[in-house]
């Protein structure tokens, strides 16, 4: 029985250092969470860990002029303004802070067009300014089905023998840190799929699987002003300017006017505005002048 | 036996035509303001809410200022604004320490004192106490809308409701509710201050209509019947300011952090977002001589208008919420932070 006594005390002992560090916990003031790493739920072409609020429902037309230079540019189509390589419009969701929904029509800008195109993003950590969570995390799926008529032609993208020919999936994880107030870094690792991909003889033929990593900053310059880049990197042995590919980049001045309404005029090479289109099929070289203008408007209403 | 039988018409009588005042057993202290003043022939009969209407409930009604949504049938309710809830404006405990003589610098140290933030609207503490609302020149902002609510609590709740928050029109059972939340938020008689004179009066019988008359009198003075309102202009000069003010930056970071980041810090109830950082302190800085909208004399002295596709709006400060002084408080605080 004595024997027993030591181990009695031991758990004592334990119970109450357990308890009194439970009670430090729960006098600790909760920790504070960053607000904005980024202004907009994307960077350019990135999604962002930034989330819509709880109730709140964004309408967001993006925009993706023509190439502003190069044989395609220039004076003839005033420097790509009068070409909409892709036009975004939807409608996007906060179900509650941490995950968002999405639907929005792009005109595609590879030879899949018509797109229909749906998101689902989750923050699993949201950075705190004092706390254990030193980054935010969020998680993006995508699919987009492209509603265009099927083409006569064997071997074309859009030569679809099957429904499901039509879609592409992507899923994303994001991981952001708001550095300071002035600067934002983000990076992203991504697997996009595409049920149906280009037969080539040379270069080899497409693969349905993609990876692909990210980068994204923001440098805030005032309280309205900042700008914002973004760099993918598809991993690709195909995706070589050799093989006519290109990394999409881009760079983009955006401010918020007040009102909830944030206003972004980017620079970039790809054509496309959603992850099914960009990262895949990115063909046009910054170097040769193949960059265009683009912009998004955001407007978020509350709904409840 | 006749004699008998006029004895207790003849104590009737006395009962109805003298009426004496009942002291209660309950010391004084511990007492409502409208317990004392009923005694005293006041009549509050009109704010008390209908418990015979089915639904409603204090706690319902709390539910509705504190969250802005309560429960009926056991289903959650529509929120009553999308936008904001009573307690985005109004503070629901004391803030003034002399009721009889509201003052926002007294307010501001008080409010701060307590870690409450110091808003555009009166507490609602103490308002089924008052007799009017929307008092002085929110009728120039609100024109006839003001008319059923300035001496109806019940209209000033919906006026609140449906205009300040832009919010969807309350039920009846649910302004009951808050009626009901609200009288347990009614002064108390320690919330007064006397002197030892006064007091005294209070604490001695009053036999004759005309001594309860005079001391419901006394204890009326001691709180405001109604919140004065009256709209300031921003000065004349905005780049100067407030002709012969000097700001007081310690007060003024008092101000900002009780009264702008309460509802714009991480766009709280708001679509600008404020912070502690430079950016937001340059930002303002920069526009305060301008009429910009996120200039603090624009913000401050008439508010913000509804924007297209957004309801919401941000009041403006009456004088008696915010002194042309704390203003320049608030201004110095900003300018010396952006340096």
């Amino acid at each position: 029985m004595n024997k027993l006594i030591p181990f009695f005390l031991f758990l004592v002992c334990t119970n109450v250092l357990l308890s009194q560090s439970s009670d430090i916990k729960v006098n600790q003031p909760p920790a504070v969470k960053v607000f904005q790493t980024f202004k907009d739920t994307r960077v350019i072409n990135t999604h962002a860990t930034e989330m819509l609020p709880k109730g709140k429902l964004d309408f967001r037309i993006g925009h993706r002029f023509g190439d502003a230079g190069g044989a395609l540019g220039g004076w003839n189509n005033f420097y790509g303004l009068e070409n909409a390589s892709d036009v975004l419009i939807g409608f996007e969701y906060g179900l509650n802070d941490n995950v968002m929904i999405g639907i929005n029509r792009t005109k595609g800008s590879s030879e899949l067009r018509q797109n229909i195109n749906t998101l689902v993003k989750i923050r699993l950590m949201h950075q705190e300014y004092d706390g254990n969570k030193p980054f935010s995390l969020a998680l993006l799926g995508v699919t987009s089905t492209s509603t265009m008529p099927g083409s006569d032609f064997p071997g074309s993208l859009s030569f679809f023998t099957k429904k499901a020919h039509r879609m592409s999936y992507h899923l994303s994880v994001i991981l952001s840190k708001k550095i300071s107030n002035y600067f934002s870094l983000q990076v992203n690792g991504s697997w996009t799929y595409r049920n149906l991909v280009p037969l080539f003889i040379d270069p080899p033929s497409d693969t349905n699987d993609l990876a692909s990593v990210g980068l994204a900053g923001k440098v805030q310059l005032t309280k309205a002003f900042g700008i914002v880049l973004d760099y993918t990197v598809p991993i690709s042995g195909l995706r070589t300017p050799s093989n006519g590919y290109y990394h999409p980049f881009g760079f983009g001045l955006e401010w918020e006017t007040g009102g909830g309404h944030v206003f972004q005029m980017n620079f970039t090479n790809s054509t496309g505005l959603s992850e099914t289109d960009y990262i895949p099929y990115t063909t046009s070289n910054w170097f040769d002048g193949e960059f265009r203008w683009g912009f998004t408007i955001s407007r978020q209403f509350t709904v409840r | 036996m006749k004699s008998i039988i006029f004895i207790p018409l003849f104590i009737l009588g006395f009962i109805l035509v003298k009426k004496p005042e009942t002291p209660s057993a309950v010391p004084i202290n511990d007492r409502t303001v409208n317990s004392v003043l009923s005694e005293l022939g006041e009549n509050n009969r009109d704010k008390q809410p209908d418990y015979t209407m089915t639904g409603v409930s204090a706690e319902k009604g709390r539910e509705l200022v504190i969250d802005g949504f309560t429960t009926s049938d056991g289903k959650k309710t529509s929120k009553q604004s999308k936008h904001f809830k009573c307690i985005s404006c109004h503070n629901v405990v004391k803030e003034d320490i002399d009721l009889s003589n509201p003052d926002p610098q007294a307010r501001l140290e008080f409010t701060n004192d307590l870690g409450i933030p110091f808003l555009q609207g009166t507490t609602l503490y103490g308002a089924v106490n008052r007799s009017t609302y929307y008092n002085g020149d929110y009728a120039k902002k609100y024109g006839d809308l003001v008319k059923p609510a300035r001496n109806d609590i019940r209209g000033a709740i919906q006026l609140c409701a449906v205009e300040c928050a832009q919010g969807r029109e309350l039920k009846d059972w649910e302004i009951e509710s808050i009626l009901a939340y609200l009288w347990f938020l009614e002064l108390k008689m320690t919330d007064l201050v006397f002197s030892t004179d006064e007091l005294r009066k209070v604490v001695a019988p009053a036999a004759s209509i005309d001594a309860r008359a005079k001391k419901a009198d006394l204890i009326k003075s001691k709180f405001a019947s109604g919140a004065a309102a009256n709209f300031e202009y921003p000065p004349d000069d905005r780049k100067k300011g407030y002709v012969g003010l000097m700001g007081v930056p310690d007060n003024g970071k008092l101000i900002y952090e009780n009264s702008c980041l309460y509802c714009h810090e991480n766009k709280k109830y708001s679509f600008l977002h404020l912070d502690s950082s430079k950016l937001s302190f340059k930002s303002l800085n920069g526009k305060v001589g301008t009429y910009h909208p996120h200039s603090i004399y624009q913000v401050a002295r008439w508010g913000v208008t509804s924007k297209s596709g957004k309801s919401s709006y941000m009041p403006q400060y009456p004088i008696e919420k915010m002194s042309n002084q704390q203003l320049e408080d608030l201004r110095s605080y900003i300018a010396l932070k952006a340096e």
